[in-house]
């Protein structure tokens, strides 16, 4: 498995360098510059202004150049410095980088335990009123937009019950680690909310598969518990597709949080890249593209780890 | 089961550790709340940088900090602030040369001091002038200090500018003065990019507030001044916070919860925000005007727009009142001019055309534009047709394009749209690429239109040309004393109704909810923004 590790992680080195070329062109290509962000505001700008902003970024000059520049700057670790606030891109994401894990890590955990307990008892009491329920609101769950859920729980919990923050990710005077899990709280329930609805149906259908099979006719037969066939026999063995999917969600749950960083004010990455994107402050967006990149193929390697650590029928050569 | 535990508590663990990476050992900057007076605002974005003048947001944040010899008031009007007085010529300030170039005298504050202590002087004021006059300064308006050809420096607290010619505009600029002992010595690209004054670790100004504290993508934090120059007493808050909430639902949530003190929000929300207890919803007036712009740029515009009967025809059929007050549910003013009600520059005496649409059609049928069989109008065989291009995101603008589309096609106008993306609009925009669209320009307080109506202005971008506002808007940036200038602007906005150039439809409102805890609170539409006078602001119990 060592091997096989070391060789994906080879591999990543010219897909990385693809990708790069891929995300600079497709950056570039969309229309209007970074000179945009000086007429957002919509007063008058001396022309003189915008050409020679344009001169100092370097956009003025062929798109060859600019991502030769990149690219020879990136390989030595430096990512460029922003358009728009003049900082070092890598400082950038590395402020931003612990918010959007926080978030993303809680949205995780949040999702995996109740998506497992909702799949497992679904599966467990098929066709109960508890299964339909189930049934019922994960369609709601995938069904339902991000931002929709997000004022609706802020008007629920932070207006009318007043009993948590709806914006950032901490009140300024009040530190505390109570604080600032209560703001953690309903981007964390909002963000894994489609994972939850998505993974217990999946996990239920997994179970189901499971449950009729011959080890676990067998395991009931020998006399054990059912405690123990369900929790041992059975999960186990359901999780396996699950846990795969699971990881490579990690990627999209990163993506994801773009949404629920904007409407939550969480300071995070998502966030940042929206910012980036209006600005069309490019060194900015190639930063994060390429680490949204690096996670998503990171995560397909953890994948494939994990399926081979979880069934041993799976071999790396 | 046992590797299954490890996988979760593995995966547990990393979320944990992420989780705990966010709740570290609190900055030990940050104060605590009892006792202190903590100003709290629902701020709409994150600002790039602090350097007023490289920022290429509006800069009110700023303005807590820093102070210009002039700052506008609420009543759209120039005031000193680090200049005692304004120079005019009636104060004797301003001095005629025989070359035809001026000196303008600028008396300075003479108790002020930077926030670390070092004298405000004439210094900073000539270093100013020579880093936003510098190629590369990144300055929205630096053409308009490209008129100074010295800066001279009698004493400490006088300053004198010669000028090349008359700029009628002079008292509109240095809204902001850097600190030379901080920045002086390094190159304007140097001061463009530098981190320890776009970040605020060495940001020092004159105002009423210190920097104390910029929380990436959350909040800016600044602290009271002890030693502010207007008094010891002032300013009447110990803390601002400014807190980042982009999204507007968001931000008109935030204040019900009633953990905000102010925000401004979309005139949309209004009706809704006029229920939140304890605050006031006020509809401050901005110096910003919505408008329909007709281009001239492209051949198809030409043969469409060029004759103004036939632009005044189009503006016969378009119904600005139901738009203010259906649209817009009343929010806003309907407009008639560029400048706006607030400025003492402004002619309430202009009457655009008035929503007739009967007289549309007979005024284009006159015009040999005659409706066709598919109900479009028609001429020398081509159609009443052209393209508005719309702004991605901009709501409030695509609904009023649409009412417009509406209107024109009940009198025989085919509309149709194009939507782009901010950024790509932006360029087509410049680059002439289109044929109308409604638009919004934000004036400062200073009545200057000349960029934008004059033929060849910078700001120009429908390709409108008329000799005689040329006259009139030249004539009043030569003009320093104010009954001059405003003749000529009462003139050029007369002027600029009667050549149909554009269509003026309301005057943009910025509603802003203010707790009723605020006091010596006084909105300002002006790109200074409502802090104008944060100094005088208080929070009561």
């Amino acid at each position: 498995m060592m091997a096989y590790t070391l060789r994906r992680l080879l591999q990543m080195i010219p897909l990385l360098f693809g990708i790069s070329i891929v995300l600079f062109a497709v950056i570039q290509a969309a229309p209007g510059g970074p000179e945009g962000a000086l007429l957002e505001s919509g007063r008058f700008i001396d022309p003189a202004v915008i050409d020679a902003y344009r001169e100092r970024l370097g956009v003025d000059r062929p798109i060859h150049i600019q991502y030769f520049r990149w690219l020879t700057a990136a390989v030595s670790g430096d990512l460029g410095t922003s358009f728009s606030t003049t900082r070092p891109v890598a400082e950038m994401i590395a402020e931003r980088l612990p918010a959007t894990l926080g978030l993303m890590g809680s949205a995780f955990v949040l999702a995996a335990v109740v998506s497992i307990l909702l799949g497992v008892v679904s599966a467990l009491r098929q066709y109960s009123w508890f299964d339909h329920l189930g049934t019922g609101l994960s369609f709601v769950g995938i069904a339902m937009p991000v931002f929709w859920l997000a004022l609706i729980l802020q008007l629920v919990f932070g207006v009318w019950l007043g009993w948590l923050p709806i914006a950032g990710t901490e009140t300024v005077g009040d530190s505390s680690l109570g604080d600032r899990l209560a703001h953690l709280v309903l981007p964390t329930v909002v963000l894994s909310f489609n994972y939850i609805a998505g993974w217990s149906r999946y996990l239920r259908s997994s179970m189901l598969g499971v449950l009729r099979a011959d080890y676990v006719r067998t395991a009931r037969a020998k006399g054990l518990p059912e405690r123990r066939v369900v929790g041992v026999h059975a999960l186990r063995n359901a999780l396996i597709p699950l846990l795969s999917i699971m990881a490579l969600n990690l990627s999209s749950l990163f993506s994801g949080a773009v949404i629920t960083e904007t409407v939550f004010a969480w300071p995070g990455i998502g966030r940042m890249f929206v910012q980036g994107m209006f600005a069309r402050d490019y060194p900015l967006l190639m930063g994060i593209l390429m680490l949204g990149s690096l996670m998503v193929i990171i995560f397909n390697l953890v994948a494939d780890l994990l399926y081979g650590y979880l069934d041993p029928r799976i071999r790396y050569d | 089961m046992n590797k299954n535990k490890n996988t979760f508590a593995c995966l547990s663990s990393l979320a944990a550790a992420s989780l705990l990476a966010g709740c570290g050992p609190a900055d030990d900057r940050v104060t605590a709340d009892a006792g202190r007076r903590i100003l709290r605002v629902a701020y709409e974005r994150e600002i790039d940088v602090l350097n007023a003048y490289t920022s290429q947001n509006l800069v009110d944040i700023q303005f807590s900090m820093v102070e210009g010899l002039v700052t506008t008031n609420d009543q759209n009007t120039y005031i000193p602030v680090l200049a005692k007085r304004i120079p005019t010529e009636a104060n004797g300030l301003i001095v005629h040369n025989d070359d035809g170039s001026i000196e303008m005298t600028w008396e300075l504050q003479d108790n002020v001091r930077w926030h670390d202590g070092e004298l405000f002087t004439s210094e900073d004021v000539c270093f100013t002038w020579r880093f936003v006059s510098s190629p590369g300064s990144q300055t929205y308006n630096r053409d308009q200090y490209l008129g100074i050809q010295d800066c001279l420096m009698p004493d400490e607290h006088t300053v004198v500018f010669r000028w090349n010619g008359v700029y009628g505009y002079y008292a509109s600029i240095f809204e902001a003065i850097l600190p030379e002992h901080v920045l002086g010595g390094m190159t304007t690209e140097e001061i463009v990019n530098y981190t320890p004054y776009n970040r605020g670790d060495e940001m020092v100004g004159t105002g009423p507030f210190r920097f104390a504290e910029w929380k990436s993508g959350e909040y800016i934090r600044v602290t009271r001044n002890d030693s502010y120059w207007r008094g010891t007493n002032l300013p009447a808050v110990d803390e601002i916070v400014w807190s980042f909430i982009p999204d507007n639902n968001t931000r008109l949530n935030a204040m019900k919860t009633g953990r905000y003190h102010f925000a401004r929000i979309e005139p949309t929300q209004v009706a809704e925000a006029e229920g939140i207890e304890g605050f006031e919803v006020h509809r401050v007036s901005s110096n910003s005007f919505m408008h329909l712009d007709l281009s001239l740029n492209t051949e198809r515009s030409r043969f469409l727009f060029g004759d103004p009967a036939a632009r005044r025809a189009m503006f016969h059929g378009i119904d600005r009142t139901s738009i203010a007050e259906q649209l817009m549910e009343g929010t806003v003013k309907l407009a008639n001019s560029p400048i706006n009600p607030s400025s003492p520059y402004h002619n309430p005496d202009i009457a655009q055309p008035e929503y007739d649409p009967d007289r549309a059609r007979r005024m284009l049928d006159d015009l040999d534009w005659l409706v066709g069989s598919d109900g479009v109008r028609s001429k020398d065989g081509r159609r009443f047709s052209f393209v508005m291009l719309n702004r991605a995101g901009q709501s409030d603008r695509i609904a009023l394009a649409q009412v417009i589309q509406a209107q024109l096609k009940a009198i025989g106008i085919e509309v149709s749209f194009e939507t782009l993306e901010s950024a790509a609009w932006t360029s087509r925009w410049r680059n002439g690429d289109w044929e109308a669209m409604v638009s919004a320009w934000f004036l400062s307080a200073d009545p200057s239109i000349t960029g934008q109506y004059l033929c060849n202005g910078p700001n120009n971008m429908t390709g409108m040309c008329d000799p005689e506002l040329d006259e009139l808007l030249l004539g009043s940036d030569r003009a320093l004393d104010f009954e001059t200038r405003k003749r000529y602007l009462d003139l050029a906005q007369v002027r600029l109704a009667e050549t149909s150039a554009m269509l003026p439809i309301y005057y943009n409102v910025i509603p802003e909810v203010v707790s009723q805890r605020i006091s010596n609170y006084r909105g300002s539409g002006t790109n200074f923004g409502s802090f104008w006078n944060l100094y005088e602001w208080a929070l009561e119990p």
